[in-house]
């Protein structure tokens, strides 16, 4: 039922913007239904298994490489699931009414439901490559999401900020899963997932683990890379509430929480995730006091809700887990009716800085009572289901085998920071008296109030039913993210706990917080200000990165041909010598003794034609001088047994002089340009460093023994085969003989075509018309 | 020695077709002038198209001709498939422009299928004497192409710089088999392959022979530090040839690239695969960085081709059957998106005449949305993004380099990648997001408009039925590394 599920929704996405022109109201409410259906389909699947059971579907995909499209239906991918296509399907309600008349929103509910299929295909992946595939794609629809209002050049930054940061990330926890999949043998989830492993014990599945991190903490806005959360928030409402609170950037977490049955208990895991989910959590309420912008704000809570997620994954154990798992449902609920709530106040109102709201409660009731059934269940109040999360989170804290005081203090702050979130969310917005510039605003419509109504019940229902809650969503979760059987046994009042004093400080101490924010805000912004931010860092980085780019193409790629080919010369002059350092010199040991006074004589020679080149200026001369090294070679053959070669050697020598004067001299290029001083050396220097080094290999080349393969087997062979004494005849007609008659064709070709060519010119030349 | 019989030339059959076909057309341009180019195009296509089903008729299994000189097997044959498939559409492609830049030659077909000729044997060289004859016949070919109009210095300059380049590196080439050759007594790749079966220790003499071939053919595939021609080449060369040179010779090269090191020196692997690994990093690394600073598409896709060439380079560095898997995957996939993007640089012309600036294809988005929508797909799937099909070209790489214990080479290969995607992704942004500049002309040509659209769908849908070109690279791995 996954496939099936994923291609309807890939299709209603290709199918939305079409059906919108034609249904410009009912649109959204119709394309909402298929989501919620699913939505239903994923209950009664998890209603029907047991905690520890999941269940494998898969269709053949590259079946020669063993590949398949499979999918794991557990507690966990379930629960998701849930979230995704039930908050889904609000928020395509939701989308219908903030867009209304817009004549983009059929694009905008298909990029949505595309998104919407890619992050249920994230969670529901067992294949990894599959997974991976599904985890680029929703960074892909984030970044169209974001990027939505194009003419935005804020957006514009954030969407490709966001790309930036989650795609590169993404690449990193394909090389983390790919090593992984190697080292555990396997492809699938499941299979890597079955046993625990201790990272430690293998440097590579370290990378992996590591690298697989490297990937979440990008998804899902951990400190240091949490800056583009906040950004994101350019988009509109829809979309931070779907994507950037209740379902993308948990991708990660729910990575991490996948992975944990394997990695979960190992020091690294623990300790990774505890400090980095620790800081982010801070980090993220600190930023949120900040703010006034309240979508800003809530932002932040995002963050510091990712960063505690993370946390309490890392904190391990039951407890821990059960934590999370109730955090992330309670969290999925307000987080996602707290952003439609103020994205629909926006919509009325026109605003949604803090400072100009108040009153709202008398032109909006309806929507004030879902808001503050959320606040008070964000706020950590029973008997919503967000006490519930605060308490076994205290709970998990208090347990914690590694410094139970500090994690304890750490989501004693991060929770007072939500308790006056919240009062601002509410009282701050629907409070207070009336303000004259607001008396425009109405209720808002059905289709934004739906949402945070729903959820709002939702909320309060699981807080009133934590045994239900527990058998249905808890203890598969929990079981999923442990691999071990787990029945959670949840209650609203647990008697007096140290938990519930810890309460009961949060709340007075968030109360203080929220009737202080405004001097919390300026102390903040006073002291982030002094310090950098991770923004800047970002800017920074991409600015140095597009100028070296620049500067390394205009040094390498200047357009000289001469300059390209020092470049090879170059390098075929460090190349060998880079070599010889790493593998060791060879051993030259050159018989200078048998040297007489003629040879010493050629090789003085060559060497004067060498130098001669590089230090001549003018073209010509350097041309004659390049003449004589052919020369002293040639005398070489002559002086070492190879007359033939040295005459061949003579009159190709003389032919190319001749022929390169003859050429330069036609050339408009008399007198013209002269090499100055400095590139003459620069050119001696690249050009004694190649042959010096190649000159080098080659003395180490025949230093050891030479194979005598071919010349014996010439020898031995060339006159009782072919009946010659001279070797070099023999294989140029007899041995190679087809070679040679090949040899003579392409000359005798080319004399024609030369022929030719000569024939034309002078027909040209009478004036005759071609 | 061996006699030549008929049946000897039944491997041969697609290449003696294609040669016969061009010295044909060939006669037919000289006599007919230059208005029968439309003619001897559509001729040359058809040739070209019944080379690739003589290919297909060929019986399966490994075949040797001329001494076992020339070998097909089915590595040859699918390397072979992607070169005349390469070729055809360039033809097809640029009929239209090189009518409208007043280039229209009958020796541009004509060009093109002697080069196509030379990159098949190329692609079925046994033996280093053959290597070298397909390398020229190949290269000369495309020394021609590329300063093909005459009257523009800097298409002319771009051909002199190849040529000369081409000639050093050929040079170096040359040097490097004789080298070989004087060291292992034979040119013969299996004879070669037959002297390190044993183990023994291999002579230095012999890996410096390795060496400078190995730097031969860099040069042919453009890897750094051996690049510098392609972008001065690339931008300066009339557009329709660069779309040629894009695709058909760099696979071809890379099918020799690969065939030179693995069929003669597969057991001297780990001695080679530092050269290779050291090639593929640079060009990796120059392909991410270089071409962010580009104001030229033309110049851009240069770039793109260098990190490509080193995508590919890290399959065979593996060495491994996966890893040449992964190379073969990588060319298929490869010549769609560069067909496709070469098929959006070639309808980039407005009133005046072709535009090759980056910032020309602003507002695409607008004005012509399919277009835009196609280009987008092209640069999603070369920045690897998946489900796009560039993003498993990569994914089948990277995987053997970790198979084969290459860590820090896929790690730096998908950094690479993350860099690269800056640029790509940039060209996305100036067509959606940017103004819009002086509107293309329209209609787009017919046979581009095909071209484009049939490259697009397969690089979108890949995904979704990739088992064919996986087990058909499958096939050929395996008959180069287990023959």
């Amino acid at each position: 039922m996954s496939l099936p599920a994923l291609l309807t929704l890939f299709a209603l996405a290709a199918l939305a913007p079409a059906l919108t022109r034609r249904l410009p109201n009912g649109a959204a409410w119709l394309l909402a239904c298929v989501p919620a259906a699913i939505c239903a389909l994923f209950a009664v699947t998890a209603a029907g298994l047991a905690p520890e059971q999941f269940r494998i579907e898969s269709t053949p995909w590259a079946p020669t490489l063993g590949a398949s499209l499979s999918f794991r239906l557990d507690g966990l991918s379930l629960a998701f699931g849930m979230l995704i296509t039930g908050i889904g399907a609000l928020i395509i309600v939701y989308a219908g009414g903030y867009l209304h008349g817009d004549a983009r929103l059929g694009r905008f509910l298909g990029f949505l439901l595309f998104f919407m299929a890619a992050m249920l295909g994230v969670v529901l992946a067992d294949n990894i490559l599959a997974l991976f595939v599904f985890w680029e794609l929703t960074s892909l629809a984030s970044y169209l999401l974001i990027g939505f209002k194009n003419e935005d050049g804020r957006s514009r930054r954030a969407a490709l900020q966001a790309l930036i940061v989650t795609g590169g990330g993404g690449a990193a926890l394909l090389a983390g899963l790919l090593l992984f999949a190697q080292i555990g043998g396997s492809m699938e989830l499941s299979g890597l997932i079955a046993n625990p492993v201790d990272p430690t014990t293998d440097p590579l599945l370290l990378a992996a683990v590591v690298l697989i991190l490297i990937g979440c903490f990008t998804k899902s806005a951990q400190v240091p890379f949490h800056f583009w959360l906040p950004n994101a928030m350019e988009a509109p409402t829809p979309v931070s509430a779907y994507l950037h609170s209740a379902t993308m950037v948990k991708a990660g977490v729910y990575l991490m929480a996948r992975l944990n049955p394997a990695f979960g208990g190992s020091d690294i895991w623990t300790w990774s995730l505890v400090l980095f989910g620790g800081a982010t959590m801070l980090a993220g309420a600190v930023l949120a006091l900040r703010q006034t912008d309240l979508k800003l704000m809530l932002a932040y809570t995002t963050v510091m809700a990712l960063g505690l997620l993370t946390f309490l994954i890392g904190i391990g154990g039951k407890g821990g887990l059960e934590a999370m798992a109730l955090f992330l449902l309670a969290h999925a609920f307000y987080k996602g009716g707290l952003f439609m709530a103020v994205g629909a106040v926006d919509h009325e109102a026109g605003t949604r800085d803090l400072r100009k709201m108040g009153g709202l409660l008398r032109p909006m009731p309806a929507l004030a009572v879902a808001v503050f059934v959320i606040a008070l269940s964000s706020a950590g109040l029973p008997p919503f289901l967000g006490f519930l999360a605060k308490e076994y989170a205290y709970e998990a804290g208090l347990g914690a085998t590694h410094l139970p005081i500090a994690a304890t203090f750490a989501m004693l702050l991060a929770n007072v920071c939500l308790v006056a979130v919240a009062g601002a969310v509410s009282v701050g917005i629907f409070l207070g008296p009336a303000r004259p510039e607001l008396a425009h605003v109405h209720e808002a419509p059905l289709s934004l109030r739906l949402g945070p109504s729903v959820l709002a019940l939702l909320t309060l229902a699981a807080g009133l039913a934590p045994g239900a809650l527990g058998a249905f969503a808890i203890a598969p979760l929990v079981s999923a993210m442990s691999g071990q059987t787990f029945a959670a046994d949840l209650h609203l009042w647990a008697g007096f706990t140290p938990a519930l004093g810890l309460s009961v400080i949060t709340l007075m101490l968030g109360y203080l917080a929220y009737l202080r924010l405004a001097a919390l805000r300026d102390l903040l912004a006073r002291a982030i200000a002094a310090t950098f931010t991770f923004d800047d860092v970002y800017d920074r980085m991409y600015r140095v990165k597009i100028r070296l780019a620049a500067r390394l193409t205009t040094a390498l790629q200047r357009g000289s041909l001469g300059f390209y080919l020092s470049l090879v010369f170059a390098a075929l002059g460090v190349a060998p010598i880079g070599g010889m350092l790493y593998w060791g010199w060879p051993e030259i040991a050159p018989d200078l003794a048998g040297l007489r006074a003629i040879d010493v004589g050629a090789l003085a020679l060559l060497a004067t034609g060498g130098l001669a080149v590089g230090l001549i200026q003018a073209r010509l001369t350097a041309i004659v001088a390049l003449g004589l090294v052919g020369f002293a070679v040639a005398l070489i053959f002559l002086l070492y047994g190879a007359p033939d070669l040295a005459f061949t050697q003579f009159m190709v020598e003389t032919m190319a002089v001749v022929i390169l004067a003859l050429a330069l001299l036609r050339l408009p290029l008399a007198g013209g340009r002269r090499r100055s001083g400095l590139v003459a050396l620069r050119d001696i220097v690249i050009a004694g460093l190649a042959g010096i080094s190649v000159s080098t290999v080659l003395l180490g080349v025949l230093a050891r023994p030479f194979d005598p393969l071919l010349s014996e087997y010439f020898a031995e062979n060339s006159y009782t085969l072919a009946h010659g004494r001279n070797v070099v005849n023999v294989i140029l007609v007899d041995f190679r003989a087809l070679d040679t008659l090949g040899e003579i064709s392409v000359i005798a070709v080319a004399a024609i075509a030369a022929y030719g060519m000569i024939r034309f010119r002078t027909r040209a030349g009478k004036g005759d018309s071609r | 020695m061996t006699s030549l019989g008929a049946a000897d030339l039944v491997p041969v059959i697609p290449e003696l077709f294609l040669a016969t076909a061009g010295m044909a057309l060939l006669m037919l341009g000289v006599f007919r002038g230059d208005g029968s180019t439309r003619f001897v195009s559509t001729l040359s296509v058809l040739s070209l198209a019944i080379a690739f089903l003589l290919l297909g008729l060929l019986p399966e299994g490994r075949t040797e001709a001329f001494a076992g000189m020339f070998v097909t097997d089915a590595f040859a044959v699918f390397v072979k498939s992607l070169v005349l498939l390469g070729s055809a559409l360039t033809i097809v492609m640029s009929s239209a422009y090189i009518r409208s830049e007043r280039m229209e030659r009958f020796e541009f077909p004509v060009l093109v299928l002697f080069a196509t000729l030379g990159m098949m044997m190329m692609v079925s060289a046994n033996d280093l004497m053959s290597l070298y004859l397909g390398l020229e016949l190949q290269s000369l070919a495309l020394y021609v192409l590329a300063a093909f109009k005459r009257e523009s210095t800097r298409a002319t300059e771009a051909g002199l710089k190849y040529f000369v380049l081409g000639a050093l590196s050929s040079g170096m080439l040359l040097y490097g088999c004789s080298l070989i050759y004087g060291f292992a007594g034979t040119t013969s790749f299996p004879l070669i392959a037959g002297l390190f079966a044993g183990g023994v220790e291999v002579s230095i003499g012999l890996i410096v022979g390795i060496v400078f071939l190995t730097a031969g053919l860099a040069f042919k595939v453009s890897a750094v530090p051996f690049h510098m021609w392609t972008p001065d080449v690339y931008e300066g060369a009339p557009t329709a040839v660069t779309a040629f040179f894009a695709v058909a010779p760099k696979i071809a090269a890379l099918g020799l690239f690969v065939r030179a090191m693995i069929a003669p020196f597969g057991e001297l692997a780990d001695e080679w695969r530092q050269i290779i690994v050291l090639l593929s990093v640079a060009s990796i690394a120059l392909g991410a960085v270089a071409a962010i600073g580009q104001s030229n598409i033309k110049r851009l896709m240069a770039y793109s081709s260098i990190g490509h060439v080193g995508y590919a380079l890290i399959g065979l560095a593996a060495g491994t059957q996966q890893g040449v898997r992964g190379v073969l995957i990588y060319l298929a996939i490869y010549l769609a998106m560069n067909v496709g993007a070469f098929a959006v640089i070639l309808s980039m012309r407005v009133k005046n005449g072709m535009v090759e600036r980056i910032e020309d294809l602003g507002g695409l988005a607008q004005s012509r949305p399919m277009m835009a929508a196609a280009m987008a797909i092209f640069m999603f799937s070369l920045a690897g993004i998946p489900p796009l099909a560039g993003f498993f070209a990569k994914f089948y790489v990277l995987a053997a380099a970790i198979d084969a214990g290459l860590y820090a080479l896929a790690v730096i290969g998908v950094i690479g990648s993350v860099v690269g995607a800056y640029y790509y992704l940039r060209i996305i942004k100036i067509m959606y997001i940017d103004p819009q500049a002086e509107p293309l002309e329209k209609p787009m040509h017919r046979e581009l408009g095909v071209v484009l659209t049939v490259s697009a769908l397969f690089t979108l849908l890949f995904f979704a039925y990739p088992a064919p070109l996986l087990a058909g690279a499958e096939a050929a791995a395996a008959s180069l590394l287990s023959p």
